[in-house]
């Protein structure tokens, strides 16, 4: 579905859009204002982690003060510092990750589709990517639609759950609405109720 | 340009910076040649060494007044071992013992058959001791001794016989009556000089260029598969179609950096290769003693033009094949063993158009080779090279043709999903052109079915 809306493979039936721009059908201005994460994301191995910055700022914009302003947004929001000189084939899974959000983020997309952001990430580095989407969305106005099979982490970010079972969805609301529902006390335990009743 | 410029230097940067690539590519030709063409070059020194300081033995079982003419004149200069002995097979004994590695061997009657007009008989042995080079030809400055005393003693004889006849001919021209001298036409001009003195002319056209053409591609194949390969492999190649670039843009991108890449491999290689044919070749004067300047030859700029236009559309052509053929494997080595495939038509071409002549082979083998696309490439540049203007365009055209062609595949493959997901496991060509629409209907049909 995530690649579907990221205009990287066609639906086999039924239409998707977004903000009502119709993902099949104009999918060159789709990608002018989404960004996508995937879950397996990798980076160029060769280029510092400053050089990849650079080198995704560079599509959405001509000028230079415009790219200047996103690649000090990718710095900021990956934290790496001084380590975005060094080739990324040297960095750890979390640095890359890091790296990779600051990517998805840096150019303040209307949409940013996340996958697992966190998915195998080490607490340190778990903590800084929730944290960085957490302020990202509070503070830019940037919509994200992440997908996670960490219903903890689900409940802590999203202001919007949809709990999809076997590609249904199953239930659909606000955290508290969706727990409300199922009288659990958290989202995990909702999941359990609703796959048992769906 | 603007999207495109940015995808040309992080193509060049990754290949440039991958260590593998940097090292085969560009250094290797540049140690390995010269390298190779060295130890040759001390190789063939030593074999040459070895044959003018070889030592040989005589055994002489003639003892008539003619024959001291002949050792005198083969001691003069020469380290010759004289072997006294029974018999043969005692004298080829004794020679074996010594460090000598030919034996020449003066027959009984010698003396005599030459003093009464009959041809004398000589054996030489060469003792093979470790079955080198060197040793083969060690036979050659008895060979050459013997030649030249051969020469003389029958002008010496025909001089005699002129004399008492009363004859006033030239003693050299009755031995050789004919003269031969050659000369070669090239594009029309006539030059004074021996076909086989055009060395460096036939090198490059004949060899240089075949190679230059087949190393160039297969670098460039290799680059452009490897680059694919890399983006599935490191998981960048979903980012990359999601930003708000032209797939074709991407496309671009990719052949122009594999370009630059394969290009500096090719300049890295051909030096690397000058330098080794320059060295392996530097002990033998005569073989490297006449250029293409010598004779009056080079590249017009009309050639060059062809040359040049004819090299981007082979180089687009292979990187558009070999990024096509990539697009379905997951990882850089089963990219690069698929496109290793790629070796047939490009290298068959060059090897026999190195060789031979196309109007020398056989009309099905012909037919085989001008069907093959790369074929063009080489014939082109060799026509462009001397000067056959309408033979370069006519094979440029047909390899344009094919740069299309393929470049159509690959554009197609990037335009749509396939670029993601294409597999071998489930590659039909079939479905790689069918229509969007027509593809999603029969999905549907067969999930109602279901």
């Amino acid at each position: 579905m995530l690649r579907i809306l990221s205009t990287l493979l066609s639906p086999t039936s039924g239409s998707a859009e977004i903000f009502g721009t119709d993902v099949v059908k104009d999918p060159d201005k789709i990608r002018e204002i989404i960004s996508y994460l995937p879950e397996e994301a990798g980076a160029y191995q060769n280029l510092s982690g400053f050089e990849y910055l650079e080198f995704m700022a560079g599509f959405y914009s001509d000028s230079e003060r415009q790219i200047d302003e996103m690649i000090d947004e990718g710095v900021k929001i990956s934290g790496l510092d001084e380590r975005l000189d060094e080739r990324i084939k040297g960095y750890s899974k979390g640095m890359k990750r890091r790296l990779l959000l600051a990517r998805a983020l840096m150019m303040k997309p209307k949409l940013a589709i996340l996958d697992e952001p966190t998915s195998g990430l080490d607490v340190l580095h778990a903590f800084h990517v929730r944290k960085m989407i957490k302020e990202y969305v509070d503070e830019q106005g940037v919509t994200v639609l992440l997908s996670s099979h960490n219903m903890l982490e689900v409940e802590y970010m999203c202001h919007r759950v949809a709990l999809m079972d076997e590609g249904v969805i199953i239930a659909e609301g606000e955290p508290v609405e969706i727990m409300e529902k199922f009288g659990s006390d958290n989202l995990e335990q909702a999941f359990m109720e609703a796959t048992r009743f769906g | 340009m603007g999207d495109l410029w940015p995808l040309v230097v992080k193509e060049i940067k990754e290949l440039i910076r991958d260590p593998k690539i940097l090292l085969g590519v560009i250094l290797m030709p540049l140690i390995l040649f010269p390298l190779m063409g060295s130890a040759i070059n001390i190789s063939q020194k030593s074999v040459m060494q070895a044959m003018i300081s070889a030592s040989f033995a005589v055994y002489n079982e003639d003892e008539g007044p003619v024959v001291e003419a002949l050792l005198d004149y083969l001691h003069r200069n020469n380290t010759v071992i004289t072997i006294e002995a029974a018999s043969i097979e005692e004298a080829v004994s004794i020679f074996l013992e010594t460090n000598a590695t030919t034996l020449l061997h003066i027959r009984e009657g010698y003396s005599q058959n030459v003093s009464e007009g009959r041809k004398a008989n000589m054996k030489v042995y060469a003792n093979l001791k470790s079955l080198t080079v060197a040793e083969t030809g060690s036979t050659d400055s008895v060979n050459r001794l013997l030649n030249v005393y051969n020469y003389y003693l029958a002008l010496s004889k025909i001089e005699d016989l002129l004399s008492e006849t009363g004859d006033t001919s030239d003693p050299t021209a009755v031995r050789s009556p004919i003269s031969v001298s050659y000369a070669s036409i090239i594009k029309g001009n006539v030059l004074e000089v021996a076909p086989s003195a055009i060395f460096g002319l036939i090198m490059s056209q004949s060899i240089m260029l075949p190679i230059m053409v087949m190393v160039m591609l297969m670098f460039a194949i290799q680059m452009a598969a490897t680059s694919i390969a890399i983006e599935k492999e490191q998981k960048t190649l979903e980012t990359l179609m999601t930003l708000p670039v032209g797939r074709m843009t991407i496309l671009s991108g990719k052949l122009a950096g594999s370009i630059v890449i394969s290009v500096a491999g090719a300049i890295a290689y051909m030096i690397g290769f000058s330098y080794y044919m320059t060295s392996a070749l530097s002990f033998s004067p005569e073989m490297t003693s006449m250029n293409v300047g010598d004779v009056g030859l080079g590249l017009q700029p009309l050639g060059v033009l062809l040359l040049g236009v004819n090299i981007f559309f082979t180089l687009v052509s292979g990187l558009a094949l070999a990024i096509s053929l990539a697009t379905f494997t997951d990882n850089v080595r089963s990219a690069q063993s698929l496109t290793g495939f790629l070796v047939i038509p490009v290298m068959i071409p060059a090897i026999i158009l190195m060789f031979s002549d196309l109007h020398m082979l056989p009309p099905t083998v012909r037919w085989v080779l001008l069907a093959i696309p790369f074929t063009h490439s080489i014939l082109a540049s060799k026509a462009a090279f001397l000067g056959n203007y309408t033979v370069a365009v006519g094979s440029i055209a047909y390899i344009a043709v094919f740069t299309v062609v393929v470049l159509y595949i690959a554009a197609r493959i990037f335009s749509t999903e396939r670029i993601i997901t294409a597999r071998f496991t489930s590659l039909s060509l079939r479905d790689l052109f069918r229509g969007k629409k027509e593809r999603r209907s029969q999905t549907w049909r067969s999930h109602r079915n279901r």
